[in-house]
Protein backbone atom coordinates (compact mmCIF):
# COMPACT_ATOMS: atom_id res chain seq x y z
CA UNK A 1 0.00 0.00 0.00
CA UNK A 2 1.01 3.15 -0.79
CA UNK A 3 1.52 5.98 2.15
CA UNK A 4 -1.53 7.63 0.73
CA UNK A 5 -3.97 4.65 0.81
CA UNK A 6 -2.68 3.30 4.66
CA UNK A 7 -3.59 7.53 5.54
CA UNK A 8 -7.38 6.84 4.23
CA UNK A 9 -7.20 3.50 6.54
CA UNK A 10 -6.29 5.42 9.83
CA UNK A 11 -9.54 6.19 10.60
CA UNK A 12 -10.37 2.18 10.55
CA UNK A 13 -7.30 1.43 12.43
CA UNK A 14 -8.35 3.91 15.43
CA UNK A 15 -11.42 1.69 15.79
CA UNK A 16 -9.07 -1.27 16.00
CA UNK A 17 -11.41 -2.15 13.01
CA UNK A 18 -8.64 -3.15 10.95
CA UNK A 19 -7.06 -6.91 11.13
CA UNK A 20 -4.38 -9.84 9.49
CA UNK A 21 -2.38 -8.90 6.90
CA UNK A 22 -3.87 -4.98 6.16
CA UNK A 23 -3.68 -4.48 10.30
CA UNK A 24 0.03 -5.42 10.17
CA UNK A 25 1.44 -3.53 6.81
CA UNK A 26 -0.55 -0.72 8.67
CA UNK A 27 1.10 -0.87 11.82
CA UNK A 28 4.90 -1.23 9.92
CA UNK A 29 4.70 1.86 8.07
CA UNK A 30 2.72 3.76 10.71
CA UNK A 31 6.09 2.93 13.21
CA UNK A 32 7.94 4.63 10.52
CA UNK A 33 6.26 7.39 9.35
CA UNK A 34 5.55 10.69 10.80
CA UNK A 35 2.41 11.97 9.19
CA UNK A 36 0.87 8.98 9.82
CA UNK A 37 1.72 8.32 13.76
CA UNK A 38 0.70 11.72 14.26
CA UNK A 39 -2.27 11.61 12.35
CA UNK A 40 -3.13 8.07 14.77
CA UNK A 41 -2.61 10.07 17.65
CA UNK A 42 -5.13 12.93 16.49
CA UNK A 43 -7.64 10.14 15.82
CA UNK A 44 -7.23 7.87 19.01
CA UNK A 45 -8.01 11.27 21.19
CA UNK A 46 -10.90 11.07 19.18
CA UNK A 47 -12.06 7.79 19.98
CA UNK A 48 -11.16 8.68 23.55
CA UNK A 49 -14.00 11.41 23.97
CA UNK A 50 -16.57 8.67 23.20
CA UNK A 51 -15.47 6.76 26.78
CA UNK A 52 -17.16 8.70 29.68
CA UNK A 53 -15.49 9.15 33.09
CA UNK A 54 -16.88 6.84 35.85
CA UNK A 55 -15.60 6.19 38.97
CA UNK A 56 -12.71 3.41 39.01
CA UNK A 57 -14.38 -0.20 40.34
CA UNK A 58 -13.03 -0.40 43.50
CA UNK A 59 -11.67 -4.12 44.16
CA UNK A 60 -9.42 -4.03 40.83
CA UNK A 61 -6.85 -1.93 42.31
CA UNK A 62 -5.91 -5.15 44.76
CA UNK A 63 -5.48 -7.42 42.19
CA UNK A 64 -3.12 -4.54 40.18
CA UNK A 65 -1.24 -4.05 43.37
CA UNK A 66 -1.09 -7.74 44.45
CA UNK A 67 0.44 -8.55 40.66
CA UNK A 68 2.71 -5.58 40.68
CA UNK A 69 3.78 -6.40 44.21
CA UNK A 70 3.24 -9.88 45.03
CA UNK A 71 6.24 -11.46 43.16
CA UNK A 72 8.45 -11.52 45.65
CA UNK A 73 5.87 -12.25 48.56
CA UNK A 74 6.41 -15.59 49.52
CA UNK A 75 2.59 -17.07 51.11
CA UNK A 76 2.36 -17.93 54.50
CA UNK A 77 -0.18 -21.10 54.47
CA UNK A 78 -2.46 -22.16 56.81
CA UNK A 79 -4.77 -25.16 57.27
CA UNK A 80 -8.63 -25.17 57.65
CA UNK A 81 -8.62 -26.93 60.93
CA UNK A 82 -6.45 -23.93 62.10
CA UNK A 83 -8.70 -21.17 60.12
CA UNK A 84 -11.81 -22.85 61.74
CA UNK A 85 -10.38 -23.03 64.82
CA UNK A 86 -9.99 -18.83 65.08
CA UNK A 87 -13.32 -18.81 63.59
CA UNK A 88 -15.14 -15.95 65.51
CA UNK A 89 -12.57 -14.89 67.88
CA UNK A 90 -11.31 -11.71 65.90
CA UNK A 91 -7.97 -12.68 65.73
CA UNK A 92 -5.91 -11.77 62.66
CA UNK A 93 -5.18 -15.26 61.29
CA UNK A 94 -4.16 -14.58 57.67
CA UNK A 95 -1.38 -12.17 58.89
CA UNK A 96 1.09 -12.28 56.43
CA UNK A 97 -0.57 -14.06 53.41
CA UNK A 98 0.10 -12.84 50.39
CA UNK A 99 -2.86 -13.21 47.61
CA UNK A 100 -0.09 -11.81 45.05
CA UNK A 101 1.04 -14.67 42.71
CA UNK A 102 -2.28 -16.76 43.24
CA UNK A 103 -4.37 -13.83 42.99
CA UNK A 104 -6.66 -15.66 39.88
CA UNK A 105 -9.51 -13.86 40.85
CA UNK A 106 -11.29 -12.38 38.28
CA UNK A 107 -13.61 -10.14 40.27
CA UNK A 108 -16.54 -9.61 42.32
CA UNK A 109 -19.18 -6.95 41.69
CA UNK A 110 -16.60 -4.01 42.65
CA UNK A 111 -17.80 -1.72 40.97
CA UNK A 112 -19.22 1.42 42.29
CA UNK A 113 -22.93 1.63 43.50
CA UNK A 114 -24.66 4.12 40.66
CA UNK A 115 -22.41 3.91 37.82
CA UNK A 116 -22.19 0.97 35.79
CA UNK A 117 -23.45 -1.67 38.05
CA UNK A 118 -27.05 -1.36 35.91
CA UNK A 119 -25.64 -3.62 33.51
CA UNK A 120 -25.51 -6.54 35.68
CA UNK A 121 -27.67 -5.61 39.00
CA UNK A 122 -28.67 -7.89 41.75
CA UNK A 123 -31.39 -9.96 40.03
CA UNK A 124 -29.46 -10.56 37.68
CA UNK A 125 -26.77 -11.87 39.20
CA UNK A 126 -29.25 -14.17 41.82
CA UNK A 127 -30.87 -15.44 38.23
CA UNK A 128 -27.26 -16.71 37.40
CA UNK A 129 -26.40 -17.96 40.58
CA UNK A 130 -29.21 -20.27 40.76
CA UNK A 131 -28.28 -21.22 37.46
CA UNK A 132 -24.92 -22.05 38.25
CA UNK A 133 -25.84 -23.89 41.42
CA UNK A 134 -27.78 -26.57 39.09
CA UNK A 135 -25.06 -27.80 36.94
CA UNK A 136 -23.48 -30.85 38.16
CA UNK A 137 -20.45 -30.58 40.22
CA UNK A 138 -21.12 -26.89 41.10
CA UNK A 139 -20.28 -26.07 44.45
CA UNK A 140 -23.08 -24.31 47.27
CA UNK A 141 -22.27 -23.44 50.65
CA UNK A 142 -23.80 -21.50 52.97
CA UNK A 143 -21.40 -18.87 55.49
CA UNK A 144 -23.18 -20.21 59.15
CA UNK A 145 -22.89 -18.19 62.27
CA UNK A 146 -24.81 -18.69 65.52
CA UNK A 147 -27.47 -16.32 63.74
CA UNK A 148 -27.60 -19.42 61.00
CA UNK A 149 -26.91 -18.48 57.52
CA UNK A 150 -25.54 -15.21 56.59
CA UNK A 151 -24.86 -15.76 52.97
CA UNK A 152 -24.38 -18.30 50.44
CA UNK A 153 -21.55 -19.35 47.88
CA UNK A 154 -21.82 -20.95 44.58
CA UNK A 155 -18.84 -21.60 42.21
CA UNK A 156 -19.42 -23.39 38.95
CA UNK A 157 -17.57 -25.94 37.30
CA UNK A 158 -16.28 -23.59 34.61
CA UNK A 159 -15.06 -21.39 37.69
CA UNK A 160 -18.01 -18.55 37.71
CA UNK A 161 -19.12 -17.98 41.20
CA UNK A 162 -21.21 -16.05 43.18
CA UNK A 163 -21.83 -14.53 46.89
CA UNK A 164 -25.32 -14.23 48.16
CA UNK A 165 -25.72 -12.24 51.51
CA UNK A 166 -28.48 -13.29 53.41
CA UNK A 167 -30.53 -10.55 55.35
CA UNK A 168 -29.14 -11.74 58.69
CA UNK A 169 -25.05 -10.17 57.28
CA UNK A 170 -25.48 -7.24 59.28
CA UNK A 171 -24.44 -3.94 57.49
CA UNK A 172 -20.79 -2.85 58.48
CA UNK A 173 -19.83 0.90 58.97
CA UNK A 174 -18.63 2.75 56.04
CA UNK A 175 -15.23 2.30 56.82
CA UNK A 176 -15.61 -1.20 57.17
CA UNK A 177 -16.22 -4.03 54.75
CA UNK A 178 -16.41 -7.50 54.13
CA UNK A 179 -14.16 -9.98 52.40
CA UNK A 180 -14.35 -13.13 50.64
CA UNK A 181 -10.93 -15.76 50.85
CA UNK A 182 -10.94 -18.61 48.78
CA UNK A 183 -9.09 -21.86 50.93
CA UNK A 184 -7.03 -24.27 48.20
CA UNK A 185 -6.56 -27.99 48.75
CA UNK A 186 -2.71 -26.81 49.46
CA UNK A 187 -3.73 -24.46 52.06
CA UNK A 188 -3.28 -21.36 50.62
CA UNK A 189 -5.73 -18.62 51.71
CA UNK A 190 -6.49 -16.02 48.73
CA UNK A 191 -8.43 -12.92 48.36
CA UNK A 192 -11.68 -12.99 46.45
CA UNK A 193 -12.55 -9.90 46.81
CA UNK A 194 -14.21 -6.71 48.26
CA UNK A 195 -18.06 -7.46 49.01
CA UNK A 196 -18.43 -3.67 50.62
CA UNK A 197 -19.93 -3.00 53.95
CA UNK A 198 -23.73 -4.01 52.81
CA UNK A 199 -23.13 -6.89 50.28
CA UNK A 200 -25.30 -7.07 47.44
CA UNK A 201 -25.09 -10.31 45.46
CA UNK A 202 -21.86 -10.54 43.56
CA UNK A 203 -20.18 -12.31 41.07
CA UNK A 204 -16.29 -13.79 40.83
CA UNK A 205 -14.43 -16.57 39.47
CA UNK A 206 -12.06 -19.11 40.01
CA UNK A 207 -9.83 -21.33 38.39
CA UNK A 208 -8.54 -24.27 39.88
CA UNK A 209 -9.60 -26.14 43.34
CA UNK A 210 -11.59 -24.94 45.91
CA UNK A 211 -11.26 -26.37 49.56
CA UNK A 212 -13.41 -23.95 51.23
CA UNK A 213 -14.17 -20.21 51.52
CA UNK A 214 -14.10 -17.81 54.05
CA UNK A 215 -15.70 -14.12 54.93
CA UNK A 216 -13.83 -11.80 57.37
CA UNK A 217 -14.44 -8.18 58.62
CA UNK A 218 -11.61 -6.13 57.00
CA UNK A 219 -11.17 -2.10 56.42
CA UNK A 220 -12.75 -0.59 53.73
CA UNK A 221 -11.42 -1.07 50.49
CA UNK A 222 -10.11 -4.56 50.76
CA UNK A 223 -6.67 -5.67 52.41
CA UNK A 224 -4.60 -7.95 50.55
CA UNK A 225 -3.64 -10.12 53.85
CA UNK A 226 -6.73 -10.19 56.90
CA UNK A 227 -6.10 -7.96 59.13
CA UNK A 228 -9.65 -8.70 60.42
CA UNK A 229 -11.50 -10.51 62.33
CA UNK A 230 -13.50 -14.00 61.04
CA UNK A 231 -17.22 -13.63 60.47
CA UNK A 232 -17.47 -18.05 59.11
CA UNK A 233 -15.38 -20.19 57.45
CA UNK A 234 -16.38 -23.11 55.61
CA UNK A 235 -15.25 -26.18 53.53
CA UNK A 236 -16.58 -26.96 50.48
CA UNK B 1 -11.22 38.48 37.43
CA UNK B 2 -9.17 35.48 36.56
CA UNK B 3 -10.12 32.12 36.61
CA UNK B 4 -8.16 29.17 37.54
CA UNK B 5 -8.08 26.83 34.79
CA UNK B 6 -6.53 24.14 33.82
CA UNK B 7 -4.85 24.15 29.89
CA UNK B 8 -3.77 20.87 27.76
CA UNK B 9 -0.15 21.84 28.76
CA UNK B 10 -0.52 21.74 32.03
CA UNK B 11 -2.49 18.06 31.45
CA UNK B 12 0.67 17.44 29.44
CA UNK B 13 3.42 17.79 32.21
CA UNK B 14 1.42 16.49 34.67
CA UNK B 15 0.50 13.42 32.31
CA UNK B 16 4.47 13.10 31.74
CA UNK B 17 5.32 13.62 35.52
CA UNK B 18 3.07 10.60 36.64
CA UNK B 19 4.47 8.31 33.65
CA UNK B 20 8.24 9.57 35.09
CA UNK B 21 6.96 8.37 38.65
CA UNK B 22 5.64 5.18 38.00
CA UNK B 23 8.92 4.36 35.59
CA UNK B 24 10.54 4.85 39.17
CA UNK B 25 8.59 2.95 40.60
CA UNK B 26 6.09 4.70 42.68
CA UNK B 27 3.21 2.64 43.20
CA UNK B 28 1.46 5.16 44.68
CA UNK B 29 1.31 6.86 41.08
CA UNK B 30 -0.02 4.15 39.52
CA UNK B 31 -2.84 4.06 42.07
CA UNK B 32 -3.34 7.76 41.47
CA UNK B 33 -3.65 7.37 38.00
CA UNK B 34 -5.74 4.17 38.67
CA UNK B 35 -8.21 6.57 40.73
CA UNK B 36 -8.55 8.70 37.53
CA UNK B 37 -9.23 7.07 34.55
CA UNK B 38 -9.59 3.19 35.66
CA UNK B 39 -13.30 4.25 35.62
CA UNK B 40 -13.06 5.41 32.19
CA UNK B 41 -11.13 2.21 31.19
CA UNK B 42 -13.45 -0.15 32.90
CA UNK B 43 -16.69 1.51 31.02
CA UNK B 44 -14.63 1.23 27.99
CA UNK B 45 -13.96 -2.75 28.41
CA UNK B 46 -17.28 -3.01 29.55
CA UNK B 47 -18.88 -1.84 26.97
CA UNK B 48 -17.07 -3.88 24.44
CA UNK B 49 -17.05 -7.00 26.27
CA UNK B 50 -20.06 -7.20 28.02
CA UNK B 51 -19.14 -9.21 30.72
CA UNK B 52 -17.46 -7.88 34.44
CA UNK B 53 -14.84 -10.16 35.07
CA UNK B 54 -13.48 -10.02 31.43
CA UNK B 55 -13.79 -6.40 31.72
CA UNK B 56 -11.99 -6.09 34.87
CA UNK B 57 -8.89 -8.07 33.47
CA UNK B 58 -8.93 -6.04 30.61
CA UNK B 59 -8.25 -2.88 33.07
CA UNK B 60 -5.87 -5.10 35.44
CA UNK B 61 -4.04 -6.11 32.25
CA UNK B 62 -4.05 -2.24 31.29
CA UNK B 63 -2.28 -0.97 34.16
CA UNK B 64 0.08 -3.53 34.98
CA UNK B 65 1.18 -3.28 31.26
CA UNK B 66 1.58 0.57 31.94
CA UNK B 67 3.57 -0.36 34.90
CA UNK B 68 5.60 -2.82 33.46
CA UNK B 69 6.47 -0.51 29.93
CA UNK B 70 5.71 3.27 31.03
CA UNK B 71 8.06 4.28 28.45
CA UNK B 72 5.32 3.33 25.38
CA UNK B 73 3.59 6.34 26.56
CA UNK B 74 5.00 9.31 24.80
CA UNK B 75 3.20 12.27 26.41
CA UNK B 76 3.60 14.33 22.63
CA UNK B 77 1.32 12.41 21.43
CA UNK B 78 -1.28 12.69 23.41
CA UNK B 79 -3.00 12.28 26.98
CA UNK B 80 -2.10 9.43 29.07
CA UNK B 81 -6.02 8.77 29.47
CA UNK B 82 -6.22 8.65 25.66
CA UNK B 83 -3.06 5.80 25.79
CA UNK B 84 -4.42 3.54 28.49
CA UNK B 85 -7.88 3.60 26.41
CA UNK B 86 -6.27 2.94 23.51
CA UNK B 87 -4.02 -0.20 24.90
CA UNK B 88 -7.51 -1.53 26.63
CA UNK B 89 -9.50 -1.17 23.88
CA UNK B 90 -7.32 -3.07 21.74
CA UNK B 91 -6.85 -6.06 24.20
CA UNK B 92 -10.88 -5.81 24.94
CA UNK B 93 -10.92 -5.98 20.64
CA UNK B 94 -8.57 -9.06 20.64
CA UNK B 95 -10.62 -10.50 22.84
CA UNK B 96 -13.93 -10.23 21.41
CA UNK B 97 -12.35 -11.32 17.88
CA UNK B 98 -11.40 -14.58 19.88
CA UNK B 99 -14.89 -15.26 21.42
CA UNK B 100 -15.99 -14.43 17.51
CA UNK B 101 -13.69 -17.06 16.21
CA UNK B 102 -14.64 -19.82 18.80
CA UNK B 103 -18.30 -18.85 18.03
CA UNK B 104 -17.73 -19.24 14.39
CA UNK B 105 -16.24 -22.34 14.65
CA UNK B 106 -19.00 -23.80 16.57
CA UNK B 107 -21.55 -22.49 13.84
CA UNK B 108 -23.42 -19.98 16.55
CA UNK B 109 -25.70 -17.40 15.18
CA UNK B 110 -23.89 -14.03 15.52
CA UNK B 111 -25.30 -11.73 18.77
CA UNK B 112 -28.01 -9.53 17.98
CA UNK B 113 -27.23 -6.30 16.76
CA UNK B 114 -26.62 -4.04 19.86
CA UNK B 115 -24.12 -1.57 19.23
CA UNK B 116 -26.60 1.74 18.93
CA UNK B 117 -24.76 4.81 20.52
CA UNK B 118 -27.69 6.19 21.18
CA UNK B 119 -29.88 4.18 23.87
CA UNK B 120 -27.00 3.79 26.44
CA UNK B 121 -26.81 4.83 29.63
CA UNK B 122 -23.17 6.02 29.06
CA UNK B 123 -23.66 7.68 26.27
CA UNK B 124 -25.61 9.87 28.40
CA UNK B 125 -23.12 10.59 30.54
CA UNK B 126 -20.76 12.33 27.86
CA UNK B 127 -20.32 15.42 27.60
CA UNK B 128 -22.64 18.03 25.70
CA UNK B 129 -19.64 18.73 23.05
CA UNK B 130 -19.52 14.79 22.20
CA UNK B 131 -23.08 14.36 22.06
CA UNK B 132 -23.53 16.78 19.99
CA UNK B 133 -20.62 15.83 17.46
CA UNK B 134 -22.43 12.27 17.35
CA UNK B 135 -26.06 13.57 16.80
CA UNK B 136 -24.68 15.29 13.93
CA UNK B 137 -23.64 11.78 12.61
CA UNK B 138 -25.66 10.22 9.35
CA UNK B 139 -26.77 7.18 11.09
CA UNK B 140 -25.22 5.46 8.57
CA UNK B 141 -21.73 6.73 9.73
CA UNK B 142 -22.14 6.68 13.21
CA UNK B 143 -24.06 3.18 12.99
CA UNK B 144 -20.88 1.59 11.13
CA UNK B 145 -18.33 3.81 14.01
CA UNK B 146 -19.86 2.11 16.95
CA UNK B 147 -19.98 -1.34 15.51
CA UNK B 148 -16.62 -1.14 15.14
CA UNK B 149 -15.74 0.59 18.00
CA UNK B 150 -17.76 -0.44 20.78
CA UNK B 151 -18.64 -4.07 19.06
CA UNK B 152 -14.94 -4.90 18.51
CA UNK B 153 -15.83 -5.82 14.50
CA UNK B 154 -13.35 -5.29 12.09
CA UNK B 155 -15.13 -3.06 9.31
CA UNK B 156 -14.95 -6.22 6.76
CA UNK B 157 -17.49 -7.90 10.06
CA UNK B 158 -19.36 -4.73 10.32
CA UNK B 159 -20.26 -4.55 6.27
CA UNK B 160 -21.35 -7.90 6.65
CA UNK B 161 -23.44 -7.28 9.66
CA UNK B 162 -25.06 -3.66 8.10
CA UNK B 163 -25.80 -5.84 4.52
CA UNK B 164 -23.36 -2.95 2.88
CA UNK B 165 -20.21 -2.91 0.43
CA UNK B 166 -17.11 -3.37 2.49
CA UNK B 167 -15.75 -0.04 0.37
CA UNK B 168 -18.94 1.43 2.01
CA UNK B 169 -18.81 0.91 5.03
CA UNK B 170 -14.97 2.07 4.77
CA UNK B 171 -16.16 5.26 3.19
CA UNK B 172 -18.84 6.07 5.91
CA UNK B 173 -16.42 5.17 9.36
CA UNK B 174 -13.51 7.52 7.26
CA UNK B 175 -16.41 10.28 6.57
CA UNK B 176 -18.07 10.07 10.02
CA UNK B 177 -14.36 10.04 11.87
CA UNK B 178 -13.06 12.93 9.90
CA UNK B 179 -16.18 15.03 10.88
CA UNK B 180 -15.77 13.83 14.59
CA UNK B 181 -12.37 14.82 14.40
CA UNK B 182 -13.23 18.86 13.07
CA UNK B 183 -15.97 18.81 15.87
CA UNK B 184 -14.57 17.93 18.74
CA UNK B 185 -10.62 19.14 17.99
CA UNK B 186 -11.39 21.19 21.72
CA UNK B 187 -12.38 18.59 23.94
CA UNK B 188 -9.97 15.60 22.28
CA UNK B 189 -6.64 15.68 24.24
Amino acid sequence: MTHEQILELLPIHALDALEGDQLAEVDAHVSNCEVCSTELSTLYSVTATLTSDVPAPLGVWDRIEAEIEGESSSAKVISLEEASSRKGKGAMWFASIAAAAALIFAGLAVFQRGTINDLSGPEGVIVAAESAAEEPGAIVADFETDDGSVAQVVLSPDGEGFVLPADSLDPLDEDRTYQLWVITPDEQVISAGVLGNDPEPARFTWSGEVAGFALTRERAGGVISSEGDVVSVIEA
Amino acid sequence: MVEASITWGDLNRYDAEMAGRVASGDVSALEELYKGHGGAVASLAFRVLRDQALAEDVVQDTFVGFWKSPDRYDPTRGSLRTFLLTIAHRRAVDIVRSEEARARRELQPPEPDRFDLEDEVITRQLSAEVRSALDDLPEGERKAIAMAYFGGLSYVEVARRMGEPEGTVKSRIRSGMRKLSSSLQGVAT
